[in-house]
Protein backbone atom coordinates (compact mmCIF):
# COMPACT_ATOMS: atom_id res chain seq x y z
CA UNK A 1 0.00 0.00 0.00
CA UNK A 2 1.13 3.44 -0.83
CA UNK A 3 2.57 4.91 2.47
CA UNK A 4 1.86 8.50 1.03
CA UNK A 5 4.84 8.67 -1.30
CA UNK A 6 5.30 11.36 -3.44
CA UNK A 7 6.14 10.38 -7.19
CA UNK A 8 9.79 10.86 -7.04
CA UNK A 9 9.86 9.16 -3.99
CA UNK A 10 8.24 6.55 -5.63
CA UNK A 11 10.20 6.33 -8.52
CA UNK A 12 13.43 5.96 -6.22
CA UNK A 13 11.95 3.30 -4.59
CA UNK A 14 10.92 1.43 -7.57
CA UNK A 15 14.41 2.47 -9.44
CA UNK A 16 13.04 3.84 -12.42
CA UNK A 17 14.00 7.70 -14.06
CA UNK A 18 11.33 10.13 -13.84
CA UNK A 19 10.28 11.95 -16.23
CA UNK A 20 11.95 15.18 -16.55
CA UNK A 21 10.46 18.09 -15.87
CA UNK A 22 11.10 20.21 -19.18
CA UNK A 23 8.89 18.20 -21.48
CA UNK A 24 6.42 18.02 -18.86
CA UNK A 25 6.35 21.66 -18.64
CA UNK A 26 5.84 21.84 -22.11
CA UNK A 27 3.59 19.81 -22.65
CA UNK A 28 1.43 21.01 -19.92
CA UNK A 29 1.64 24.66 -21.40
CA UNK A 30 0.99 23.14 -24.65
CA UNK A 31 -1.94 20.94 -23.25
CA UNK A 32 -4.31 24.21 -22.19
CA UNK A 33 -6.25 25.52 -24.89
CA UNK A 34 -5.68 28.95 -23.47
CA UNK A 35 -1.88 28.24 -24.03
CA UNK A 36 0.56 31.39 -23.67
CA UNK A 37 2.45 31.51 -27.01
CA UNK A 38 5.04 33.63 -25.33
CA UNK A 39 5.79 30.98 -22.64
CA UNK A 40 5.87 28.19 -24.85
CA UNK A 41 8.47 29.82 -26.99
CA UNK A 42 10.71 31.09 -23.67
CA UNK A 43 10.89 27.19 -22.94
CA UNK A 44 11.46 26.37 -26.48
CA UNK A 45 14.12 28.88 -27.02
CA UNK A 46 16.09 27.26 -23.90
CA UNK A 47 15.98 23.49 -25.71
CA UNK A 48 18.26 24.02 -29.11
CA UNK A 49 17.09 20.63 -30.48
CA UNK A 50 13.57 21.33 -30.03
CA UNK A 51 14.35 24.86 -31.31
CA UNK A 52 16.32 23.40 -34.30
CA UNK A 53 13.33 21.44 -35.35
CA UNK A 54 10.07 23.41 -34.98
CA UNK A 55 12.17 25.65 -37.51
CA UNK A 56 12.65 22.93 -39.77
CA UNK A 57 9.05 22.21 -39.96
CA UNK A 58 8.15 25.52 -40.39
CA UNK A 59 10.20 25.62 -43.55
CA UNK A 60 9.82 22.74 -45.38
CA UNK A 61 10.47 23.98 -48.60
CA UNK A 62 14.29 24.89 -47.39
CA UNK A 63 17.24 23.10 -48.06
CA UNK A 64 19.28 24.65 -45.44
CA UNK A 65 18.87 27.20 -42.71
CA UNK A 66 20.54 29.98 -44.63
CA UNK A 67 16.91 29.51 -46.93
CA UNK A 68 14.96 29.75 -43.37
CA UNK A 69 12.09 32.24 -44.58
CA UNK A 70 10.58 31.74 -40.85
CA UNK A 71 13.43 32.56 -38.78
CA UNK A 72 11.86 32.94 -35.54
CA UNK A 73 10.07 30.80 -32.50
CA UNK A 74 7.50 32.94 -32.28
CA UNK A 75 6.62 32.86 -36.02
CA UNK A 76 7.18 28.98 -36.13
CA UNK A 77 4.62 29.11 -33.67
CA UNK A 78 1.67 31.55 -35.48
CA UNK A 79 2.97 29.34 -39.07
CA UNK A 80 2.39 25.95 -37.44
CA UNK A 81 0.23 26.12 -33.88
CA UNK A 82 0.77 24.69 -30.87
CA UNK A 83 -0.21 21.21 -31.89
CA UNK A 84 2.94 21.01 -33.73
CA UNK A 85 4.74 22.05 -30.73
CA UNK A 86 3.03 19.27 -28.80
CA UNK A 87 3.80 16.47 -31.73
CA UNK A 88 7.69 17.47 -31.47
CA UNK A 89 7.77 17.76 -27.59
CA UNK A 90 6.59 14.00 -27.54
CA UNK A 91 8.17 12.66 -29.96
CA UNK A 92 11.90 13.60 -28.37
CA UNK A 93 10.83 10.50 -25.09
CA UNK A 94 9.26 8.41 -27.79
CA UNK A 95 12.66 8.32 -29.77
CA UNK A 96 14.94 8.10 -26.79
CA UNK A 97 12.27 4.87 -26.00
CA UNK A 98 13.16 3.72 -28.82
CA UNK A 99 16.82 3.76 -28.23
CA UNK A 100 16.82 2.67 -24.84
CA UNK A 101 14.85 -0.23 -26.15
CA UNK A 102 17.59 -1.36 -28.14
CA UNK A 103 20.30 -0.36 -25.70
CA UNK A 104 18.31 -2.73 -23.02
CA UNK A 105 16.94 -5.64 -24.74
CA UNK A 106 19.22 -6.32 -27.53
CA UNK A 107 22.89 -4.57 -26.45
CA UNK A 108 22.21 -2.64 -29.60
CA UNK A 109 23.16 0.85 -30.39
CA UNK A 110 20.55 3.07 -32.52
CA UNK A 111 20.66 6.20 -33.66
CA UNK A 112 17.89 9.19 -35.18
CA UNK A 113 18.71 9.65 -38.99
CA UNK A 114 17.01 12.78 -40.88
CA UNK A 115 13.65 11.03 -42.23
CA UNK A 116 14.22 13.16 -45.34
CA UNK A 117 17.54 11.73 -46.59
CA UNK A 118 16.91 8.34 -44.34
CA UNK A 119 16.98 5.55 -47.62
CA UNK A 120 13.77 4.41 -48.79
CA UNK A 121 11.50 1.16 -47.69
CA UNK A 122 10.81 -0.95 -50.10
CA UNK A 123 8.99 -3.98 -51.07
CA UNK A 124 6.90 -6.67 -47.85
CA UNK A 125 7.69 -4.47 -44.65
CA UNK A 126 6.17 -5.01 -41.22
CA UNK A 127 3.49 -2.03 -40.36
CA UNK A 128 2.57 -1.62 -37.01
CA UNK A 129 0.18 1.37 -35.55
CA UNK A 130 -1.09 2.10 -31.81
CA UNK A 131 -4.31 4.86 -32.26
CA UNK A 132 -4.72 7.18 -29.05
CA UNK A 133 -7.93 8.13 -28.19
CA UNK A 134 -9.17 11.01 -25.55
CA UNK A 135 -8.52 14.31 -24.76
CA UNK A 136 -5.96 13.93 -27.28
CA UNK A 137 -6.17 11.69 -31.15
CA UNK A 138 -3.53 10.48 -33.01
CA UNK A 139 -1.49 7.55 -34.04
CA UNK A 140 2.05 5.87 -33.56
CA UNK A 141 3.55 3.99 -37.16
CA UNK A 142 6.16 2.21 -37.05
CA UNK A 143 7.59 0.26 -40.07
CA UNK A 144 10.33 -1.56 -40.61
CA UNK A 145 11.80 -4.22 -43.18
CA UNK A 146 10.57 -7.75 -43.17
CA UNK A 147 14.52 -8.78 -42.64
CA UNK A 148 14.69 -6.09 -40.06
CA UNK A 149 11.90 -6.96 -38.08
CA UNK A 150 13.12 -10.70 -37.77
CA UNK A 151 16.88 -9.82 -37.01
CA UNK A 152 14.64 -7.59 -33.75
CA UNK A 153 12.68 -10.46 -33.23
CA UNK A 154 15.33 -13.15 -32.86
CA UNK A 155 17.96 -10.64 -30.65
CA UNK A 156 14.85 -10.13 -27.90
CA UNK A 157 13.90 -14.02 -27.63
CA UNK A 158 17.38 -15.36 -28.19
CA UNK A 159 17.22 -17.22 -31.27
CA UNK A 160 18.72 -16.31 -34.64
CA UNK A 161 16.82 -14.57 -37.60
CA UNK A 162 17.46 -17.86 -39.34
CA UNK A 163 15.49 -19.64 -37.18
CA UNK A 164 12.52 -16.92 -36.93
CA UNK A 165 10.29 -18.74 -39.29
CA UNK A 166 7.10 -17.72 -37.69
CA UNK A 167 6.04 -14.24 -38.77
CA UNK A 168 3.47 -14.23 -35.67
CA UNK A 169 6.45 -14.31 -33.62
CA UNK A 170 7.78 -11.48 -35.71
CA UNK A 171 4.83 -8.88 -35.69
CA UNK A 172 4.45 -10.10 -31.70
CA UNK A 173 7.52 -8.55 -31.04
CA UNK A 174 7.10 -5.33 -33.29
CA UNK A 175 4.00 -4.88 -31.45
CA UNK A 176 5.68 -5.08 -28.23
CA UNK A 177 8.18 -2.81 -29.29
CA UNK A 178 5.95 -0.21 -30.14
CA UNK A 179 4.16 -0.59 -27.06
CA UNK A 180 7.04 -0.27 -25.03
CA UNK A 181 7.70 3.05 -27.05
CA UNK A 182 4.22 4.51 -27.08
CA UNK A 183 3.16 3.47 -23.32
CA UNK A 184 6.27 5.78 -22.33
CA UNK A 185 4.02 8.42 -24.98
CA UNK A 186 1.33 8.09 -23.17
CA UNK A 187 2.17 8.79 -19.91
CA UNK A 188 3.60 11.67 -20.78
CA UNK A 189 0.50 13.07 -22.32
CA UNK A 190 -1.93 11.92 -19.14
CA UNK A 191 0.52 13.55 -16.97
CA UNK A 192 -0.15 16.86 -19.07
CA UNK A 193 -3.66 16.66 -18.48
CA UNK A 194 -4.36 15.02 -21.68
CA UNK A 195 -6.05 11.53 -20.64
CA UNK A 196 -6.12 9.18 -23.20
CA UNK A 197 -6.11 5.71 -23.95
CA UNK A 198 -4.21 3.66 -26.12
CA UNK A 199 -5.11 0.56 -28.61
CA UNK A 200 -3.79 -2.95 -28.82
CA UNK A 201 -0.72 -2.63 -31.48
CA UNK A 202 -2.53 -3.51 -34.98
CA UNK A 203 0.50 -5.27 -36.81
CA UNK A 204 0.61 -6.70 -40.32
CA UNK A 205 2.53 -7.80 -43.22
CA UNK A 206 2.28 -5.17 -46.21
CA UNK A 207 3.70 -3.94 -49.49
CA UNK A 208 1.05 -1.01 -49.00
CA UNK A 209 2.82 2.64 -47.73
CA UNK A 210 -0.56 4.66 -47.97
CA UNK A 211 -0.48 6.38 -44.58
CA UNK A 212 -3.33 6.59 -42.21
CA UNK A 213 -6.21 9.27 -42.79
CA UNK A 214 -5.23 12.56 -40.69
CA UNK A 215 -8.00 13.99 -39.43
CA UNK A 216 -6.62 17.23 -38.53
CA UNK A 217 -3.43 17.82 -36.18
CA UNK A 218 0.52 17.39 -36.62
CA UNK A 219 2.48 15.20 -37.94
CA UNK A 220 6.21 14.29 -36.98
CA UNK A 221 8.56 11.51 -39.15
CA UNK A 222 11.25 9.79 -37.39
CA UNK A 223 13.91 7.47 -38.85
CA UNK A 224 15.95 5.46 -36.97
CA UNK A 225 19.39 3.57 -37.98
CA UNK A 226 21.58 0.60 -36.80
CA UNK A 227 23.86 -1.56 -39.62
CA UNK A 228 20.80 -3.47 -41.39
CA UNK A 229 17.81 -2.33 -39.10
CA UNK A 230 16.34 1.28 -40.51
CA UNK A 231 13.21 2.06 -38.95
CA UNK A 232 10.83 4.76 -39.74
CA UNK A 233 8.36 6.59 -36.93
CA UNK A 234 5.27 8.17 -37.69
CA UNK A 235 3.80 10.20 -34.83
CA UNK A 236 0.40 12.28 -35.42
CA UNK A 237 -1.52 14.24 -32.58
CA UNK A 238 -4.93 16.53 -32.52
CA UNK A 239 -5.09 17.80 -28.83
CA UNK A 240 -8.61 19.00 -27.55
CA UNK A 241 -10.19 16.75 -30.19
CA UNK A 242 -14.33 16.46 -29.41
CA UNK A 243 -13.85 12.87 -29.52
CA UNK B 1 8.45 -27.22 -4.28
CA UNK B 2 9.02 -24.64 -6.83
CA UNK B 3 8.23 -20.51 -7.10
CA UNK B 4 4.89 -20.52 -8.80
CA UNK B 5 4.89 -17.23 -10.97
CA UNK B 6 1.72 -15.69 -13.24
CA UNK B 7 2.75 -13.69 -15.82
CA UNK B 8 -0.33 -11.88 -16.55
CA UNK B 9 0.83 -9.73 -20.42
CA UNK B 10 -0.82 -9.75 -23.47
CA UNK B 11 1.99 -9.59 -25.75
CA UNK B 12 3.47 -13.62 -25.76
CA UNK B 13 6.87 -11.70 -26.33
CA UNK B 14 6.79 -10.29 -22.72
CA UNK B 15 5.50 -13.70 -21.72
CA UNK B 16 7.94 -15.59 -23.67
CA UNK B 17 10.94 -12.98 -22.06
CA UNK B 18 9.56 -13.62 -18.57
CA UNK B 19 9.72 -17.36 -18.83
CA UNK B 20 13.13 -17.53 -20.31
CA UNK B 21 14.41 -15.01 -17.24
CA UNK B 22 13.36 -18.01 -14.70
CA UNK B 23 14.07 -20.69 -16.49
CA UNK B 24 17.44 -21.51 -14.57
CA UNK B 25 15.47 -21.38 -11.25
CA UNK B 26 12.67 -23.58 -9.73
CA UNK B 27 10.25 -22.00 -10.35
CA UNK B 28 6.75 -22.75 -12.23
CA UNK B 29 5.74 -20.05 -14.85
CA UNK B 30 1.52 -19.75 -15.23
CA UNK B 31 0.60 -17.45 -18.19
CA UNK B 32 -2.56 -15.11 -18.93
CA UNK B 33 -3.41 -12.69 -21.71
CA UNK B 34 -5.36 -9.87 -20.07
CA UNK B 35 -6.82 -9.15 -16.56
CA UNK B 36 -9.64 -11.37 -16.74
CA UNK B 37 -7.60 -14.60 -17.49
CA UNK B 38 -5.07 -13.18 -14.65
CA UNK B 39 -7.95 -13.17 -12.18
CA UNK B 40 -8.91 -16.38 -12.71
CA UNK B 41 -5.30 -18.04 -13.28
CA UNK B 42 -4.54 -16.44 -9.82
CA UNK B 43 -7.73 -18.10 -8.23
CA UNK B 44 -7.25 -21.36 -9.27
CA UNK B 45 -3.40 -21.59 -9.18
CA UNK B 46 -2.75 -19.17 -5.94
CA UNK B 47 0.58 -18.57 -7.42
CA UNK B 48 4.07 -17.12 -4.97
CA UNK B 49 4.21 -13.96 -7.22
CA UNK B 50 2.36 -12.01 -10.00
CA UNK B 51 4.15 -9.86 -12.57
CA UNK B 52 1.23 -7.81 -13.95
CA UNK B 53 1.03 -5.66 -17.53
CA UNK B 54 -0.98 -1.93 -17.51
CA UNK B 55 -2.16 -1.73 -20.84
CA UNK B 56 -3.86 -5.29 -21.72
CA UNK B 57 -7.70 -6.02 -23.41
CA UNK B 58 -10.63 -7.35 -22.24
CA UNK B 59 -9.16 -6.35 -18.42
CA UNK B 60 -6.45 -3.62 -18.10
CA UNK B 61 -3.65 -4.43 -15.36
CA UNK B 62 -4.76 -1.49 -13.08
CA UNK B 63 -8.48 -3.13 -12.73
CA UNK B 64 -6.77 -6.74 -12.26
CA UNK B 65 -5.26 -5.35 -9.09
CA UNK B 66 -8.09 -3.38 -7.94
CA UNK B 67 -10.23 -6.56 -8.47
CA UNK B 68 -7.07 -8.90 -6.32
CA UNK B 69 -6.41 -6.54 -3.42
CA UNK B 70 -10.74 -6.63 -3.08
CA UNK B 71 -10.13 -10.56 -2.73
CA UNK B 72 -9.68 -11.65 0.87
CA UNK B 73 -8.20 -14.91 -0.85
CA UNK B 74 -5.96 -13.22 -3.30
CA UNK B 75 -5.30 -9.98 -1.85
CA UNK B 76 -1.84 -11.30 -0.21
CA UNK B 77 0.13 -12.23 -3.37
CA UNK B 78 2.61 -9.86 -4.04
CA UNK B 79 2.61 -8.39 -7.34
CA UNK B 80 5.19 -6.35 -9.84
CA UNK B 81 3.91 -4.65 -12.31
CA UNK B 82 5.79 -4.46 -15.39
CA UNK B 83 4.51 -1.70 -17.73
CA UNK B 84 5.87 0.86 -20.04
CA UNK B 85 4.12 3.16 -18.42
CA UNK B 86 5.81 5.23 -15.78
CA UNK B 87 4.01 8.33 -15.80
CA UNK B 88 3.43 10.31 -12.49
CA UNK B 89 -0.45 9.45 -12.21
CA UNK B 90 -0.52 5.98 -12.82
CA UNK B 91 2.60 5.14 -10.74
CA UNK B 92 0.74 7.03 -7.92
CA UNK B 93 -2.31 5.03 -8.17
CA UNK B 94 -1.07 1.67 -8.41
CA UNK B 95 1.01 2.28 -5.58
CA UNK B 96 -2.02 3.06 -3.58
CA UNK B 97 -3.42 -0.21 -4.61
CA UNK B 98 -0.58 -1.69 -3.35
CA UNK B 99 1.99 -3.06 -4.85
CA UNK B 100 5.62 -4.85 -3.94
CA UNK B 101 7.60 -3.66 -6.91
CA UNK B 102 7.48 -1.79 -10.11
CA UNK B 103 9.60 -2.16 -13.29
CA UNK B 104 9.85 -0.22 -16.42
CA UNK B 105 9.97 -1.60 -19.48
CA UNK B 106 12.10 -2.12 -21.35
CA UNK B 107 14.27 -4.24 -18.64
CA UNK B 108 17.05 -6.77 -18.43
CA UNK B 109 16.22 -9.91 -16.94
CA UNK B 110 18.59 -9.33 -14.39
CA UNK B 111 16.21 -6.59 -12.79
CA UNK B 112 13.23 -8.95 -13.21
CA UNK B 113 15.65 -11.57 -10.78
CA UNK B 114 16.59 -9.02 -8.51
CA UNK B 115 13.00 -7.36 -7.68
CA UNK B 116 11.51 -11.05 -7.62
CA UNK B 117 14.38 -12.60 -5.63
CA UNK B 118 13.35 -9.61 -2.80
CA UNK B 119 9.81 -11.34 -2.37
CA UNK B 120 10.24 -15.04 -3.16
CA UNK B 121 12.71 -17.79 -3.37
CA UNK B 122 14.39 -18.35 -6.31
CA UNK B 123 16.41 -21.51 -5.92
CA UNK B 124 18.79 -22.22 -8.82
CA UNK B 125 17.79 -25.64 -10.73
CA UNK B 126 21.13 -27.63 -10.40
CA UNK B 127 22.88 -27.74 -13.96
CA UNK B 128 22.37 -31.21 -15.85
Amino acid sequence: MNDGASYLELSRRYGFAPKPESASRLTQLVSRQDADLDEIAKVIDKDPSLRARLLRVANPEAENEAEYAIETVEDALMRNGVGCVLVLAMSTPLAAALVKTFQTMLSLQIETIDPRTAPALAGEHLRCNIDFSGKVVGHVLLRLGAAAGRLIAAGILGTTPEEMTDMNEVRDVAGELLNIMTGNFKSNLCDAGLECKLSPPDVRSTTDFTPPVVRAGSVEHLAFSSGKIQIYVEVTANPWSDD
Amino acid sequence: MATKILSVDDSRTIRMIVGRTFKPYDCQIVEAGNGEEGLAAAAREKPDLIILDVTMPVMDGVTMLTKLKEDPELKTIPVIMLTAESGRENVLQIAKLGVRDYLVKPFKEEQLIEKAGRIVPLTKKPVA
